[in-house]
């Protein structure tokens, strides 16, 4: 691999608001002998999926000074739909920028940031997955939904890469058909017999490569295929350090594509300057990347893990994660078509959350023909303001239980901005507390419509609670 | 100098068929039987109506697009048929126009019709309804109830009337239009509900519970109005007229400019002002012996005596707890029932709420009949709070 002065800039990992606790579907389904897992699960809201949350991840690296975007994920919700076009709109970036989006691949954010950090082009590279599988099958509970980003460019930043290495090999350990749209999986034995000797060339190569042997590792971010797979590598290879992934996958799920850069943001969390960072990808091979901290990361991924509301109830589990489809009614039979000639009208400030400060000083969203203000007469003419980071808080608020949602009590209300905007909003991430006049808010990008007819969706923003709260150390 | 509609325009008939759930109906029978107790009543050749209006909201579950239904329904030949909407001050809207034109001296008689046949749409409640392809992209697909019940916190906030208090005084609405309902043979509901019963239904949109929401109803109603000349020519002794009639339309202050707190809704007070400066009323709280209010929801109808000046603000959850809106009241309100127990087929509400009045006017109400019947007043609100059409008529004697 040529070397080049392209650093890590800035890592984060995210988190839906969700944890699955793993022992309640270990004890509704001990009838049928299945439900082994232990810890949590991450569990995306209804609202969320692979881009919104890969979205709420590159928000935490501070993006703007992206030449580039890559997007990765094995969960797209469209396969010629752009996330990383839509990723450009909703974080207000040139949209002039290249884009990518990559996928087809669990390594697919390894190979992305393998190649950025080789190239001379700042780039951000995020992953986001929210994958489907059957109730009752062990990915159903082993797999968890959430983000990491990372942000590449020159600089000393938090990391410089020492070496990657790359290995293709037709190890099925999983594979999900695009015709069946769930996965199946090989043998846990053969899975991790094997993914040990793909890893165990790959690492071996990396650390000759940097001129240093297993147990100078400080922290290890590797993709787990199967439990006990880094157990298993360490005990072969006399690596010492503890591996980030294998907790992540315990309290969060294993987050696919998304896996080693949560992994890596978690390992920056809790690096020194100076410690060595070995980061994998699996699936059909592996990526493999040996990091030198330089710097300390933001807290984002540490943060995740540690905050969280626990679910227990395993109908609304199966409810968010297609585990179960049940008849909302006629209300639920709403036609929520789109209009694609709106949508190209809109997008930009729609999927951005742009507003305008009027002639008279007034921030308001949507920007209309002539102000809301009124002190103005006429037209308007209008700076445009971002709203997705502005203090807000509740102006007021209700729980509505008679329209369809998905995942119930609906919550919107009017969201007041420190910079006076005024938006009607849904809420999300209601379920640590519920919204009350006066609260604090944070926007949240989430899905705002699925039109079901169609398989379509659009997005907008939503208003969160500010703080989440600190979920109970598992015991 | 433009001098307002004050007693040009009277009601020579009304007619309001019975709400609820009318299986065996549909819009233009429920038209016609508004329609033919409304001819009845003004005494008059239905050739003589030069001019309608047709107020129906909701037009995918309803009578259809443009005005023919009810040109069609009634036969109405060779006249302007107009059709009108504006949510749920449709009934209002359509009762505008025929004043309006009465009162232009464009025509001598005319006819306003509000009809819905909202049980045919298979929802327990409203419909949802797309917000417009625009609207549609930010926009929170929120429920009736659910735009209204924010109403209560920002209520509550902004006076420092306690949840508890405030879910009482708003328990005391619905279970006062429970007793009025029991009272109207024409009422969707007739059945009184105890204050328990009320305060501990299931919740529909937080503090809303079941009781504190109306339901919706299948209905039509009608009014014929005419110039007092013309009505004193038909023979009538006692003449209802319009003495105000005022609306109000939101244009984004609410929800989008930061100085509404969300705890009254403006175009009420807007509508009010003005339709009591038309009336020559001074002094609401004296002078207004009817309330026939907007009660889609317990909390709005609580608001709205403060928005109509009938109680001081902060203070409506008080008022309904002393029973100042009882029917033994000193502002009796609802007294047919209102939205909540006589019910709520959108496009007819608002004339419905004309037909009560007018029938106290005409001391016609038998059982439910007040004494000292001065003036009467009916507020029709339309869309949400945030987003709204506030009505407000004023009725009295001529």
């Amino acid at each position: 691999m040529h070397m080049t002065e392209q650093t890590i800039l800035s890592a984060s990992g995210y988190l839906p608001l969700l944890r699955f606790d793993r022992s309640v579907a270990r004890s509704e389904l001990r009838w049928a002998g299945m439900g082994g897992a232990r810890g949590h699960r991450a569990v995306a809201g209804w609202d969320e999926d692979a881009l919104t949350l890969a979205i709420e991840a590159s928000r935490l690296v501070s993006p703007e000074s992206a030449g580039r975007v890559t997007v990765a994920s094995t969960s797209s919700p469209f396969t010629d739909r752009s996330m990383a076009g839509l990723l450009v709109d909703a974080l207000t970036l040139d949209p002039a920028l290249p884009v990518t989006d990559v996928g087809l691949s669990r390594r697919a954010a390894t190979s992305a940031l393998i190649r950025a950090l080789a190239s001379d082009t700042p780039e951000l590279i995020a992953a986001g997955e929210r994958r489907q599988a059957q109730a009752g099958s062990p990915q159903g509970l082993a797999w968890g939904d959430g983000a990491g980003a990372v942000l590449v460019g020159p600089g000393e930043g938090l990391a410089r890469c020492r070496a990657a290495v790359s290995r293709s090999a037709q190890v099925i350990d999983s594979y999900t058909a695009m015709s069946r749209g769930l996965p199946y999986g090989a043998e846990d034995r053969f899975v991790r017999d094997t993914a040990v000797d793909l890893y165990q060339t790959a690492v071996s190569e990396a650390l000759d490569r940097a001129g240093v042997a297993a147990g100078d590792v400080a922290i290890a971010a590797m993709a787990e295929p199967v439990a006990g797979t880094y157990i298993a590598l360490a005990k072969a290879m006399k690596l010492k350090a503890p591996n980030l992934c294998t907790e992540v996958a315990g309290a969060a799920g294993d987050l696919g594509a998304a896996m080693p850069l949560f992994g890596l943001a978690l390992a920056l969390d809790r690096a020194q300057p100076g410690d060595l960072i070995l980061v994998a990808g699996f699936g059909n091979g592996c990526d493999v990347l040996l990091l030198e901290a330089t710097g300390t990361g933001n807290g984002s991924a540490e943060a995740a893990l540690s905050q969280g509301s626990v679910l227990s109830s395993y109908t609304r589990f199966l409810n968010l994660t297609g585990g179960i489809d049940l008849d909302w009614g006629p209300r639920a039979e709403v036609n929520q078509k789109v209009s694609a000639s709106t949508l190209a009208r809109h997008s930009r400030e729609m999927t951005g959350f742009v507003g305008g400060r009027d002639q008279g000083g007034n921030v308001q969203f949507p920007k209309t023909p002539m102000p809301v203000n009124p002190a103005i007469e006429g037209l308007g003419a209008y700076e445009d303001v971002v709203l997705r980071d502005v203090p807000a808080k509740v102006a007021s608020i209700t729980a509505d239980r008679l329209n369809y949602t998905p995942d119930p009590p609906f919550h919107f209300g009017l969201v007041q901005f420190e910079n006076g905007a005024r938006v009607m909003m849904e809420h999300c991430d209601t379920d640590c507390s519920a919204p009350a006049v006066g609260d604090p808010v944070r926007m949240r990008f989430r899905i705002k419509a699925m039109d079901r007819q169609r398989a379509f969706r659009t997005y907008f923003w939503k208003a969160a609670p500010a703080e989440r709260p600190t979920l109970a150390k598992e015991g | 100098m433009a001098t307002g509609i004050r007693d040009k325009v009277v009601i020579a008939g009304m007619g309001c068929s019975v709400f609820g759930e009318r299986w065996d109906m549909s819009s233009d029978m429920l038209m016609v039987e508004a329609f033919t107790e409304a001819l009845a009543d003004a005494g008059l050749e239905k050739s003589r109506i030069e001019a309608a209006w047709l107020g129906s909201a909701l037009d995918d579950v309803n009578v259809g697009n443009s005005a023919i239904p009810l040109a069609t329904a009634l036969r109405l030949r060779d006249i302007p048929v107009t059709r009108v909407e504006n949510m749920c001050a449709t009934g209002t809207e359509a009762l505008r126009g025929a004043v309006y034109a009465v009162a232009a001296g464009a025509v001598d008689v005319a006819l306003a019709l509000g009809v819905e046949k909202l049980k045919d749409s298979g929802f327990g409640g409203l419909p949802i309804r797309t917000k417009g392809a625009v609207n549609d992209l930010w926009m929170p697909y929120g429920s009736a109830p659910g735009t209204f019940a924010q109403l209560a916190g920002a209520y509550a906030a902004r006076h420092g009337v306690s949840m508890g208090d405030l879910k009482r005084g708003m328990a005391h609405v619905s279970w006062k239009s429970h007793q009025n309902g029991v009272m109207n043979d024409r009422a969707h509901l007739r059945r009184a509900v105890d204050m328990d019963t009320i305060l501990n239904a299931p919740m529909i949109a937080d503090p809303l519970g079941l009781y504190d929401c109306c339901g919706v109803s299948d209905g039509a109603a009608a009014a014929i109005v005419t110039t007092p000349e013309i009505a004193r020519a038909l023979g009538k002794d006692t003449l209802v007229s319009v003495k105000a009639l005022q609306i109000c339309t939101s244009h984004g202050w609410e929800a989008q400019y930061g100085a509404w707190d969300g705890s009254y809704v403006p175009t009420t007070r807007a509508a009010a002002g003005r339709a009591y400066a038309e009336a020559g009323i001074s002094d609401p709280k004296a002078e207004i012996g009817l309330a026939e209010v907007h009660d889609c929801f317990s909390i709005t109808e609580l608001v709205t005596m403060e928005d109509l000046q009938l109680s001081n603000d902060g203070r409506a959850a008080f008022d309904f707890l002393d029973g100042r809106y009882d029917r033994d009241g000193a502002v009796p309100a609802q007294v047919d029932g209102g939205l909540k127990c006589f019910g709520h087929p959108v496009g007819a509400s608002g004339l419905r709420m004309a037909y009560e009045v007018y029938t106290q006017l005409m001391e016609r109400a038998g059982d439910r009949q007040l004494a000292d019947l001065d003036f009467g007043l009916t507020h029709n609100l339309g869309g949400q709070p945030a987003n709204s059409v506030g009505a407000v008529s004023v009725f009295g004697r001529l």
